[in-house]
């Protein structure tokens, strides 16, 4: 047998597990500090920077790419080199991979808080760090499928199938999400409007979890199970099933994202079909995990390695079931916009992502090092400091949840709801958030205990950098794959697999998305919509800028409750001038689709000087300095040229000259509205296009008085 | 029937069934796919995370167990 040597590159594996741990603290700990704005809005310390609107997408951000996305390098940089017997394909590759994914975090984290954000959920940033991004994971992909391409194991083991999926899907969703048109260097306008952008925001959203958070931490858990029990798969046969039936619906469920929505009814029947189907392949990953462990139960009291994993696989039991129970229309109709949703989420980020990552990493450095974790008892500190600041994290998030759903809902014996004050229903969940921010503690200290033992598990050994190993080359290996299309000629048929695994996750967006773009009868057109005008477009851009979405959504679902709240229910026709669309996924504080002309100008001013002048123990935080800052109207002239690009009819040369004289119009109006109320305030602030965005939402379906009594 | 069951679920009408079929021809195309396969195929395959030379567990306070015992290496 011609049998070869060749070194594992063990440096590429040690830096992502590093950014790992530091990303790790980093997000978690801007959690805690928007967790905590939740119950004491002035831990902003006045800062616009460190607001929640834009602290929150940093912290999703970070924990996601920047945390997840590490340990996912991490594990498959150390995983795929094994179980192809190959070195990385190229070590230059494999470092533009790390400084490149770690540039663009660091983008992330400065350019967040400076408020550039696009305003889509998981998708925030702004079209350079989208282009990077791209650049980066075709970086990735090459790199993953040069070192397959030169593997010395004839067949790939399902972890890598995993690790292929991932590639591919995420590549098809980032880019499709992140079509939009640039309006500057640092703004850009999606190209799909409304509802179509709502469709396409939620496909990638919700593959974003499934492709980014789920299929390459399954193809870690399907090596590294294994490797900390000592024990093979429970069944392979389960992982084929597991695999393809997983990859080709996990794409279609999209849409229950956005059930009660007006998305049209039969994309989210859909949606809420394929969620159902979608506990059974997921069930069975999760049982395939738990099974491996037969016989090695007794380890699992002794090794914190399998401790976490124990709980990291049974949580994404937990939030798999959960998830689709969500999807059911009317379990929805209660969970959607509360904590139950923030709550679930975390199941699967604390539990699932988390203790994998932790798992990984305890059985990892050791190795790495060539030398025993330097502290066993402290990871078993780690492991139930963790353990219980999930359960101080996810609980209340469910009372909460629950709590503000029904209270939302009910009615007293007249037929008036029972709580017409959004305030009040936010004022019983306090305790629950001071809860939650000490779950969140308590997580956040388990992990910096964790990094505290990888440091002195390294000082304590020698790092192997370059693992020096010897295996037969792949043509010298006999083989015997007589059944063409058979799933074992497929395992040797990398090229093959991925064109199959393309086709699996391409159906699911081909049919949900296509039909939204060719059936004009989905959108409804309604003639009293008319684009924003000129200064409404810059105070929906401060509105997108501080992240305002992040706690008020602006979809009214057709309920009762809803509409005697917030008034009409919202239309799909309502939002075809929406780039992007700004329906949001959580209420913090009440719905604003249809806040124009409910209360004076002077209000809003007030509202934003100071919350709580106007609704005493709100916990929105206070915006000064849209008081003061002047608003930048040079930009105008291009975000009306994009806006015009992406669909929306401004007549041409509409931005030389007519905007302007059109914006200071309006400008005036709404001073001389503040007078009425006693305000006194420069046309030139940024509030007043604020005020002037506010009081148009909604508007064009009512037909509201003040745009009337504004009209020159 | 299965075209009245989905159109019950509101809206969804000739996707349903097309979405239906294309699950369960997928489901059943994979299930045949597992079952075809060979016990010493799955066997090796199983253990391919095992499979490597560097697993000799520097964590473990029980020396006994590393991947020695797999088949290929029997």
């Amino acid at each position: 047998m011609n049998v070869e040597t060749f070194r594992y590159d063990n440096g590429i594996v040690r830096a992502f597990a590093i950014a790992t741990i530091f990303w790790g603290i980093v997000g978690m700990a801007a959690g805690l500090l928007a967790a905590t704005q939740l119950f004491y809005p002035d831990a902003n310390f006045q800062t616009a920077f460190i607001t929640f609107g834009r602290i929150r997408p940093l912290h999703t951000n970070a924990v996601i790419f920047a945390f997840v996305g590490n340990g996912m390098f991490a594990g498959i940089y150390y995983s795929l080199q094994r179980l192809c017997k190959a070195r990385m394909f190229n070590d230059t590759l494999s470092w533009l991979n790390f400084w490149g994914w770690n540039g663009i975090i660091l983008a992330a984290a400065v350019s967040l808080p400076l408020g550039l954000t696009t305003s889509k959920e998981y998708a925030e940033l702004e079209w350079p760090i989208d282009i990077a991004i791209a650049v980066v994971w075709v970086i990735f992909t090459v790199n993953l499928f040069g070192t397959i391409l030169r593997r010395r194991e004839r067949h790939m083991y399902v972890a890598i199938w995993f690790y292929i999926a991932t590639a591919l899907t995420v590549a098809l969703l980032h880019i499709v999400n992140s079509l939009a048109v640039p309006a500057g260097p640092f703004k850009s306008y999606s190209i799909y409007a409304g509802v179509q952008d709502a469709l396409v925001q939620w496909w990638y959203g919700h593959n974003a979890v499934a492709f980014f958070l789920t299929t390459p931490y399954l193809g870690l858990m399907y090596y590294f199970l294994p490797k900390a029990a000592n024990r093979p798969i429970f069944s392979y046969r389960l992982s084929i099933i597991h695999f393809w039936a997983l990859i080709f619906i996990y794409i279609w469920a999209g849409p229950h994202h956005l059930l009660f929505t007006a998305l049209p009814d039969w994309a989210q029947s859909l949606g809420m079909v394929f969620s159902v189907m979608l506990v059974a392949p997921s069930w069975g990953g999760m049982l395939n995990g738990l099974l491996t462990l037969r016989g090695a139960w007794d380890k699992v009291r002794q090794d914190p390695v399998l401790k976490f994993m124990v709980v990291a696989v049974t949580a994404y039991g937990m939030a798999t079931l959960e998830g689709p129970v969500m999807a059911i229309k009317t379990v929805n109709a209660l969970s959607h916009y509360t904590d139950w949703t923030i709550g679930h989420v975390h199941t699967g980020a604390l539990g699932w992502n988390g203790f994998l990552t932790f798992s990984m990493l305890y059985w990892l450095m050791p190795r790495l090092y060539q030398t025993k974790l330097w502290s066993t008892k402290l990871a078993n500190y780690h492991f139930w400091i963790g353990l219980l600041g999930m359960m101080f994290y996810v609980v209340p998030m469910y009372v909460s949840g629950v709590t503000q759903g029904l209270m939302w809902k009910q009615f007293n014996a007249e037929g008036f709801l029972q709580y017409p004050t959004f305030l009040e229903t936010v004022l019983q969940l306090l305790p629950m958030y001071q809860l939650r921010a000490v779950g969140g503690s308590l997580y956040l200290i388990g992990t910096i205990l964790c990094a505290i033992n990888m440091y002195k598990t390294a000082k304590s050994g020698r790092f192997l950098a370059e693992e020096e190993v010897k295996a037969p080359k792949l043509d010298s290996i006999a083989h015997h794959d007589s059944h063409p299309w058979g799933h074992r000629w497929l395992e040797a048929k990398p090229i093959t697999f991925s064109a199959l695994a393309f086709v699996a996750v391409g159906v699911g967006g081909l049919v949900e998305v296509v039909p939204l773009y060719l059936i004009k009868e989905n959108v409804p057109t309604i003639t009293s919509v008319k684009p924003y005008s000129p200064l409404e477009v810059l105070g929906r851009d401060i509105y997108i800028r501080e992240g305002c979405v992040g706690c008020h959504s602006q979809m009214i679902r057709p309920f009762r409750s809803e509409t005697e709240r917030y008034g009409e229910y919202s239309k799909a026709g309502e939002f075809i001038y929406d780039h992007p669309f700004l329906w949001g996924s959580k209420r913090t504080g009440p719905d604003l689709h249809r806040v124009g002309g409910k209360y004076p100008d002077a209000w809003h001013y007030n509202h934003m000087e100071d919350a709580t002048s106007t609704s005493p123990g709100s916990i929105m935080p206070a915006y000064p300095w849209l008081l003061t800052r002047k608003l930048d109207t040079n930009v105008l002239p291009a975000r009306i040229r994009a806006l015009r690009k992406v669909g929306v009819p401004y007549p041409e040369g509409f931005e030389n000259g007519p905007a302007q004289e059109e914006l200071a119009r309006q400008q005036r109006l709404v001073v001389a509205n503040l007078e009425i109320g006693l305000v006194e305030a420069e046309p030139d602030r940024e509030i007043i296009a604020l005020i002037a965005y506010l009081q148009r939402l909604g508007t064009d379906l009512k037909l509201e008085q003040y745009l009337l009594s504004t009209q020159p | 029937m299965i075209q009245k069951v989905l159109s019950a679920i509101g809206g969804v009408g000739v996707y349903g069934v097309i979405a239906v079929l294309l699950f369960f021809g997928v489901f059943l195309g994979v299930l045949v796919w597992a079952l075809r396969l060979r016990a010493p195929y799955l066997d090796r395959m199983s253990r391919a995370p095992l499979d490597d030379d560097d697993d000799d567990d520097p964590s473990s306070p029980d020396p006994s167990n590393p991947r020695a015992h797999s088949p290929d290496h029997e």
